[in-house]
């Protein structure tokens, strides 16, 4: 199945040994000339190109406090070393956080740096050139901007920082990774990742109120571009095209519909992912988060839910209100946005709907925390909300569900290994290695605990896992959202006493 | 920029062997494309790229997976609408091998 | 006053401004410095009061490194040893900057001892792992090297005048409130007392250009000292 070697399932994480080198070979597609105009960056690499990787830094050295901070005050004490889920399962060095940002240092020494002007390599200062670039282009997109490091680091240095300017540098002077520029060109042309226009999305509805029907015998909607809804829902467009991603969205339209309340996607804002944010391009990030709010205002909803998606949950979190904000024609009585299990757990708990958890009983469940929930944003209004409630939602959905080994959840979750743009074919053997330490954890609650359900509440989480786990010899229909587990519980048709 | 070459043509293909113009298409490609995979393209598999191509002259973007199986269920009964005969057809799977031979671009996103 | 004395008293007003200005330079530059988004690692505290409060145990006991593994446990016993330790030394010297000398710093006299002489095995664990650890030796630069072998010199010079190269404190007192009081006098004449106050010199001169940096940064990273409220308030920078 694969040309290298798929990690063992021992239910142990070990740290390897450095092995200088041992992924240098794995790098993302280029995008090409025509791409790269279309998304507003230089055609090629040009022959004055260090002049302007110079001035790119510059200007991100002035505008990011996080990128020059950190880039001052990492004391290379190593308590990241050991904390990469790639490192973890590659032992090449470069994927040590310290050392990865250590590619990014040595340049900043170089140029921005009186002790590395005046002392230069005794000073660990890296003088820009062609093999060092390689190097960038190789290991920065081989970070997944998960955060993990962040959490060890006694100075909360996040390596998702570096890995985005870096990129952003690569970007301004030509060179882009064709996988996530693509997507960012389609989310900003048509309207989301896919690249699926309105009349495809309508169709794809249609299936899904046909399959709904066909499988409950009720007549669940999927509304699209319906002005005047209460509630607009954003969602990953991999909702409308993948599994298992679909049955969430088969579970989204099902709570909605038992809830009585009026809702709508929208065909302009068919996305809630936003790819801006892992090339670290503010106007990206600020262009493809206006489409959603654009759409909120369109459509004059009251309310915006966003779907189960990682980053995309993190931009509309947390960078939403600063991009395109405020939101004041929205209804202040409710979070905007909202998580769509925040909703869902507190219709639940009001009784406004039912779940019958004996609908999962073939389920044992595990849930695996998203590192863009886990670390970067917070569901509800408690901070931690981010674990508790996707927790309590499947609780209240299935009668069997187990927590995996504490260092490998919450804050200190693993990422799948396929996030932060680097969900692409060409990068399949890091992302394979790299969901080693989440592989591990899961084995140990499957032997303990016959776990055959894999809950999420990440698109490129589903995505990932659903293409890794046949390496690992699990069957991939053990992925699923917490939405699917909520769609097979749900009770529809007549309320009592609501 | 990678090529392939049939009956004495050249067409653009990208790094996976993706047509880079889906209207240059024509059905020697897919059988070709397959011939290069030890494939042997049996009726169902023409059924599956001859839908795909349908599908996507009609919207711009191939059909979601279980589009695609019920479509085959209704063709060739209930045991064979599923994504694991999709599987057994184009064991690289369905949007790898199958949107590859009929020409289309690969899906994007997180999928 | 002999030339070196002139020479030392001058190295020792470079040195001080150094060190100020360009702190304050860089504290200045990273207060300037905009965040354009909010990014505070979470969960994280929803008030600026809460953010203290996840500070203090960050900046007094080093908090997420005890996160860590065994590595980082190492790691903390010798860090956090040995930054209580140069705090307990500073205070004692203290007394050297002070006349009358104020009791609190007294009460230090005894305890900075023990901190001296505790000190320099802290440090050796925080150089011994740098090179047992396959992971650290990868890391580690020269920088990292030279900055732990300039404190080890400056602690063990100040042991050496403690216990064998014995001055006369009176003149080195009358040594640095003549530095303070802008009237400087003459140095001590001790060779190992002009080592050890050399070094302290190299030290602050090369402080703010260096990593040690993270003296400020710990208390002002934006992933630990920015609010989770980016619903509620909206996080607004000149540029973006």
């Amino acid at each position: 199945m694969a040309d290298f070697k798929v990690p063992e399932l021992t239910g142990e994480i070990i740290t390897p040994k450095v092995t200088l080198g041992a992924t240098s070979g794995i790098k993302p597609f280029p995008a090409n000339a025509e791409l790269m105009g279309k998304v507003g960056f230089p055609a090629e690499k040009s022959a004055d190109w260090k002049v302007k990787f110079l001035a790119k830094m510059g200007d991100i050295l002035k505008k990011y406090k996080s990128v020059r901070v950190f880039l001052d005050i990492c004391v290379r004490c190593g308590a990241c070393t050991d904390k990469c889920h790639y490192y973890l399962s590659t032992g090449d060095p470069r994927n040590m956080p310290v050392y990865r940002q250590e590619l990014m240092r040595s340049v900043y020494r170089k140029y921005f740096t009186t002790s590395g002007k005046l002392f230069g390599g005794l000073a660990a200062a890296r003088e820009l050139s062609d093999e060092l670039l390689e190097e960038w282009i190789t290991y920065f997109y081989q970070c997944s901007e998960c955060r993990r490091c962040s959490v060890f680091c006694p100075y909360g240095i996040d390596t998702a920082e570096i890995t985005m300017a870096a990129r952003e540098i690569l970007d301004s002077i030509g060179i882009g990774s064709k996988y996530n520029l693509a997507i960012i060109n389609k989310a900003e042309t048509i309207g989301n990742n896919l690249g699926m226009p309105g009349p495809a999305l309508r169709n794809t509805l249609d299936f899904v109120e046909e399959e709904i029907q066909e499988k409950t015998g009720v007549d669940v909607k999927l509304p699209l571009d319906v002005e005047g809804a209460d509630i607009l829902l954003v969602t990953p467009s991999a909702d409308f095209f993948a599994e298992p991603h679909i049955f969430s969205l088969e579970g989204y339209a099902k709570v909605f519909h038992q809830a009585g309340v009026s809702w709508t996607l929208s065909s302009h804002a068919s996305e809630g992912g936003n790819f801006g944010m892992f090339i670290g391009n503010y106007n990206h990030m600020k262009t493809i988060n206006k489409r959603i709010w654009d759409a909120a205002r369109d459509l004059k909803v009251k309310r915006v839910i966003a779907g189960e998606c990682g980053h995309a949950w993190r931009v509309l979190y947390s960078f939403s209100n600063t991009l395109n904000g405020p939101f004041d024609f929205l209804d202040p009585n409710y979070n905007v946005p909202q998580h769509i299990c925040d909703y869902t757990l507190d219709l639940v708990k009001k009784g406004a709907i039912k779940l019958d958890k004996t609908a999962n009983d073939d389920f044992s469940v595990t849930f695996h925390d998203s590192c863009n929930v886990a670390r970067a944003s917070r569901i509800g209004n408690e901070p931690g909300g981010q674990f508790t409630i996707p927790r309590e939602l499947i609780n209240a959905a299935c009668n069997k569900f187990v927590d995996m080994a504490e260092e490998t959840i919450g804050e200190r979750t693993f990422c799948c290994g396929g996030g932060g743009g680097v969900l692409t074919d060409e990068l399949i053997e890091v992302r394979v290695k790299g969901a080693m330490p989440r592989m591990q954890a899961l084995k140990r609650v499957k032997d303990s605990n016959g776990v055959n359900f894999f809950a999420l509440i990440c698109a490129i989480c589903k995505a990932q896992f659903t293409k890794i786990f046949p390496y690992y010899g699990i069957e991939m229909e053990e992925v699923g959202g917490i939405h699917q587990l909520v769609g097979n519980a749900i009770v529809l048709g007549a309320k009592e006493g609501v | 920029m990678p090529t392939m070459e049939f009956e004495g043509k050249t067409y653009e293909v990208d790094e996976e062997g993706y047509l880079m113009d889906w209207s240059l298409w024509n059905e020697g490609i897919a059988a070709e494309m397959a011939k290069q995979d030890n494939l042997e393209l049996s009726d169902a598999h023409w059924e599956v790229i001859r839908f795909l191509r349908d599908y996507f002259e009609k919207y711009q973007i191939a059909p979601m997976i279980k589009i695609l199986t019920k479509e085959l269920a209704k063709k060739y009964g209930k045991e064979k609408g599923n994504t694991k005969y999709l599987y057994e057809l184009y064991p690289a799977g369905p949007a790898k091998q199958a949107c590859r031979y009929a020409g289309l671009p690969k899906p994007t996103g997180c999928v | 006053m002999n030339g070196l004395s002139s020479v030392f008293n001058l190295l020792a007003y470079i040195a001080a401004a150094v060190f100020v200005l360009g702190f304050l330079n860089k504290v200045v530059l990273y207060f300037k410095t905009p965040s354009p988004l909010k990014i505070p690692t979470t969960p994280a505290p929803k008030t600026s009061m809460g953010v203290v409060v996840r500070l203090i145990p960050e900046v007094l006991f080093f908090r997420s490194l005890l996160k860590g593994g065994i590595t980082e446990k190492i790691l903390w016993l010798g860090g956090w040893v040995f930054h209580v330790c140069f705090l307990l030394i500073v205070l004692r010297h203290l007394r050297f900057f002070t006349y009358p000398v104020p009791e609190c710093i007294m009460f230090f006299q005894q305890i900075g001892i023990w901190a001296g002489l505790v000190f320099p095995l802290a440090l050796l664990i925080l150089i011994v792992r740098r090179f047992l650890n396959d992971r650290l030796a990868t890391i580690t630069l020269f920088a990292d090297y030279f900055v732990l072998g300039l404190i080890i010199a400056i602690g063990s010079t100040g042991l050496l005048l403690k216990y064998f190269a014995r001055t006369n404190l009176v003149d080195v007192k009358a040594f640095i409130l003549g530095l303070l009081t802008l009237s400087p006098v003459q140095l001590p004449d001790s060779p190992m007392f002009l080592i050890h106050f050399s070094l302290v010199l190299i030290l602050l001169v090369y402080f703010p250009f260096s990593k040690l940096m993270h003296a400020w940064g710990i208390l002002i990273s934006p992933t630990r000292a920015q609010v989770d409220n980016p619903r509620e308030v909206r996080h607004v920078t000149p540029w973006a």
